[in-house]
């Protein structure tokens, strides 16, 4: 009977310590908090629009104080948004890089810059549609792309193409605060003078001489104070040092060139990163196929042509599914493929993700009719 | 849409509850917030590497001889899945102590070792793994519901009011041994004064005679086989599903999801902790159960790095599977300098060392762990977040490095920093906290079981790492396994 006793003894004191504490509702600690001010979501309001060339603006957002997200999330350079529009009845997303200071975020704005892309769906609505004072929705800043102080090396070459200066403006900014301590070279190809974007920005960081160095190279015309053509070897190799960080945005044939560039360097391949934000899929053949589309209470079929990717076929046709960074690395839409084959371009899948038939839509283009599960 | 069970979260005790359940042919539906099983149990990407977010040693596994709680529940529901063994290779440092000994080999091997640093350790040791055994077999007893243990258990019923520091010293360890060997105590986050001696030894148990093993494949492999599993039993389970209500109905619960989506059922199971559910998801006020939760200690948070290095870890000079760091080897010395930014304190697991295939050809998977006790976190806002991590988890290598004298730093190739916000924004585990409620004092274990009828809030229930067992995935699921076994039990006696 001693035994029970003792046992009954303990449940005693357990009851008698839980009783010394009060009965109050129980309260968020400070990580809590913090914890809940992070969202999926952020509600913003387009409060100015610079035009920085004919076809591209950059658009300035600031957290809508009226709404559940008075504040945004702090960001790094070279992270990304994913902004959610509805053109012509069917919502749809694209991730543009920040290109304003990360610093910013502390007063609640981000900056992205767009470029009008040949029959770009979003990009042209931005650029035509979106005035001051519109709302517009975005996703909290997400990817992996930009300088690592712990990982990198001291001196960091930036190769951008095009619309692909925008993450190495933010990284400009955080160098020029103070937040990294480094170098930091970016070569910047357009095809002329009148595609630059940041101009002004360029020339006065430039002026100041600092460890923040603009490089523009322009491909389709000669114009003083400017390089000409495409990179080489010898333009490169005087802000080449012992140990370098290269970091790359643009398109792929930048990356091509580039990668036979810095092997003569020697540069391995640790030190080398890349922002991907291209999806390139030709089919030899062009045709279309039936996407069948099962959710969890209900199930659509929707035509899905072999040029677009699944994500953009449930776009078009008003199905809300999942996307973030759409070039296959995030996972964010991960949904599993019950029927059919897809040919996917660049998915960094996990290992269990493949061999458990996940794929991931927005890199995904139908190769056949398709059966997929949607988690929505 | 009217289910027998609702589950949410499909971590691990989730997993385990909805294996049961539909095992035994009830009606369930598991709920997951994320698009993957596994919640902490869960990997990601970064370049060519695939890192494991939490689980390395999968415990109370055992081997075929020794079969621990999880491989037998795994038989039991048909699961295979491919381990590989780990064997003794651990590497404790104590700045304090001066001390630096490796424990690889068999465990008489490092039991000779013992007794040559701390002279009369091994006799005193050895009389201790008999004790371990009837302790375990204890509580297997007391969890089949057994009263009269102390004619079979008599040690069990001597030693389950006493902290482990206290036994040990009882049982005649010498004071350094018990230190030592009392490593563990950071793998439960609970000062050896503080811990229970039964929850001590238990682990102890599991980790001597149920050897942890490693997982062949990547957790994320692991997870969607045991889902995959619940599907094939008749279970559901649904993703990109958060629950943000649990409400009363006539003849049970209504859970109700973000999206407005609701489910009935007579009873739901939380792979959450009681503490969450009853701030965010139950509406009325419990005053019983805030009082329970109001006189808990949140357990220690932490700071994880990931690392690839583009080195193998023979090239690299990383020869042990795990590496401690201490300032100082008494736990209760120890915990105290937890309560800063800057300290010593740190654990490293190479995973390459128990499985080649961990990370790609020459390559290794470093990761080091920190924990912070208190509320170091709070000088932490969205301003400075990014470079404290980043200084944190350079701080972090550095001590790495320094304390073992391998340089990690020019070889990494990819680095990702997880701090308490990540883990509590990922699983909605209160504070970041990595334990759960701190096992200590009156809250250990054994006493969340000896009072776990009296506890009980009607038709919710509670398991994963937060709940009875405390953390680690062998209690996460044996807890999933522990609470459904009662559920049933109880219909089974009402029929």
């Amino acid at each position: 009977m001693e035994t029970v006793e003792k046992l009954e003894k303990i449940k005693k004191e357990r009851e008698e310590i839980i009783a010394s504490f009060s009965k109050k509702p129980l309260e968020d600690t400070y990580l809590d908090k913090e914890t809940k001010k992070i969202k999926s979501i952020y509600h913003t309001i387009v409060t100015d629009i610079k035009e920085e060339t004919p076809d591209v603006k950059t658009f300035t957002l600031t957290a809508d104080k009226n709404s559940d997200t008075p504040s945004l999330a702090p960001f790094k350079a070279g992270q990304y948004i994913t902004i959610h529009v509805t053109v012509d009845n069917s919502p749809v997303t694209r991730a543009y890089s920040l290109s304003s200071a990360p610093s910013l975020a502390n007063k609640d704005i981000y900056k992205i810059t767009i470029k009008r892309v040949e029959n770009g769906l979003v990009s042209n609505y931005m650029l035509d549609n979106i005035k001051v004072g519109d709302k517009l929705d975005v996703s909290k800043p997400a990817g992996d792309f930009g300088y690592n102080p712990i990982r990198d090396e001291e001196n960091v070459i930036a190769i951008a193409g095009g619309s692909g200066i925008t993450p190495f403006m933010s990284l400009a900014w955080a160098i020029l605060e103070g937040t990294y301590d480094c170098n930091l070279t970016v070569f910047y190809s357009v095809k002329t003078e009148e595609d630059i974007i940041f101009k002004k920005e360029i020339e006065e960081i430039n002026k100041k001489k600092k460890n923040v160095k603009f490089i523009v190279t322009l491909t389709r015309e000669e114009k003083e104070g400017y390089l000409h053509g495409h990179l080489t070897r010898e333009m490169l190799e005087p802000y080449i040092k012992e140990f370098n960080t290269v970091l790359m945005c643009g398109p792929k044939e930048l990356y091509r060139s580039m990668n036979e560039l810095l092997n003569e360097f020697n540069i391995p391949r640790k030190s080398v990163h890349y922002e991907n934000f291209f999806v390139e899929y030709e089919p030899d053949e062009k045709t279309t196929y039936n996407l069948k589309v099962v959710m969890k209470e209900k199930v659509e079929t929707i035509p899905c042509r072999n040029d677009e990717t699944l994500l953009v076929a449930m776009e078009r046709a008003g199905i809300k599914a999942p996307s973030l960074c759409r070039v296959g690395e995030c996972g964010y839409c991960r949904s599993r493929l019950l029927e059919g084959k897809v040919k996917m371009i660049g998915a960094s899948l996990k290992k269990a993700e493949a061999e458990n038939d996940y794929i991931h839509p927005c890199v995904s283009f139908p190769d056949s009719d398709i059966v997929l599960k949607l988690d929505i | 849409m009217k289910y027998d069970y609702i589950i949410i979260g499909a971590g691990m005790g989730g997993l385990s509850a909805g294996l049961n359940l539909a095992y035994n042919n009830k009606k369930v539906l598991i709920l997951e917030k994320n698009s993957l099983p596994g919640g902490l149990v869960t990997t990601f990407k970064r370049g060519r590497f695939e890192f494991d977010a939490s689980l390395y040693d999968l415990m109370d596994y055992g081997s075929e001889e020794h079969i621990g709680s999880l491989q037998r529940l795994f038989k039991k529901y048909n699961l295979e899945i491919d381990t590989l063994p780990i064997p003794y290779n651990i590497r404790i440092k104590s700045i304090d102590d001066k001390l630096d000994e490796v424990m690889k080999g068999e465990i008489d091997d490092w039991v000779l070792r013992l007794e040559e640093l701390h002279s009369g350790s091994m006799s005193s040791f050895r009389s201790l793994l008999p004790l371990l055994k009837e302790i375990h077999e204890a509580l297997v007893a007391l969890k089949k519901g057994r009263n009269n243990l102390e004619k079979d258990f008599p040690n069990f019923i001597k030693y389950v009011d006493k902290n482990a520091y206290d036994a040990l010293v009882d049982l005649n360890l010498p004071i350094d041994t018990i230190h030592l060997l009392g490593y563990i105590w950071i793998e439960i986050g609970s000062p050896l004064n503080k811990l229970n001696f039964i929850d001590f030894a238990e682990c102890m148990y599991k980790y001597i005679f149920r050897r942890p093993v490693a997982l062949q494949n990547k957790s994320i492999d692991f997870t969607l086989k045991l889902a995959k599993r619940i599907e094939e039993l008749g279970g559901k389970i649904n993703y990109r599903s958060l629950v943000t209500e649990i409400k009363d109905t006539e003849d049970g619960k209504e859970v109700i999801l973000s999206d407005g989506t609701k489910y009935h059922a007579k009873d739901v199971i939380c792979n959450l902790s009681e503490r969450y559910v009853l701030k965010e998801l139950i509406k009325e006020n419990i005053p019983q159960a805030n009082q329970k939760e109001n006189a808990r200690t949140l357990s220690m948070n932490g700071l994880v790095v990931y690392l690839g290095l583009n080195k193998s870890y023979q090239d690299l000079k990383l020869y042990n599977y795990r590496y401690y760091e201490f300032q100082n080897l008494n736990s209760v010395v120890n915990m105290k300098s937890m309560k800063k930014f800057y300290h010593h304190t740190l654990e490293a697991v190479v995973p390459n060392i128990v499985n080649e295939q961990a990370s790609p050809k020459n390559t290794t998977i470093l990761v080091l762990k920190t924990l912070y006790s208190g509320d170091v976190w709070n000088s932490v806002n969205k301003e400075n977040y990014y470079q404290t991590k980043e200084e944190l988890a350079n701080a972090l290598i550095e001590e790495f490095e320094s304390a073992f004298h391998i340089d990690i730093k020019e070889y990494i190739e990819e680095i990702e920093i997880a701090s308490p916000i990540t883990f509590e924004r990922y699983t909605n585990n209160i504070n970041g906290c990595m334990f759960g409620p701190m096992r200590l004092g009156y809250d250990n274990s054994i006493h969340r079981l000896l009072s776990y009828e009296e506890e009980r809030i009607p038709h919710i229930h509670f398991v994963g790492g937060s709940s009875l067992f405390g953390s680690g995935v062998d209690n996460a699921f044996y807890s999933g396994y522990y609470i459904t076994e009662k559920l049933l039990e109880e219909e089974r006696r009402s029929e």
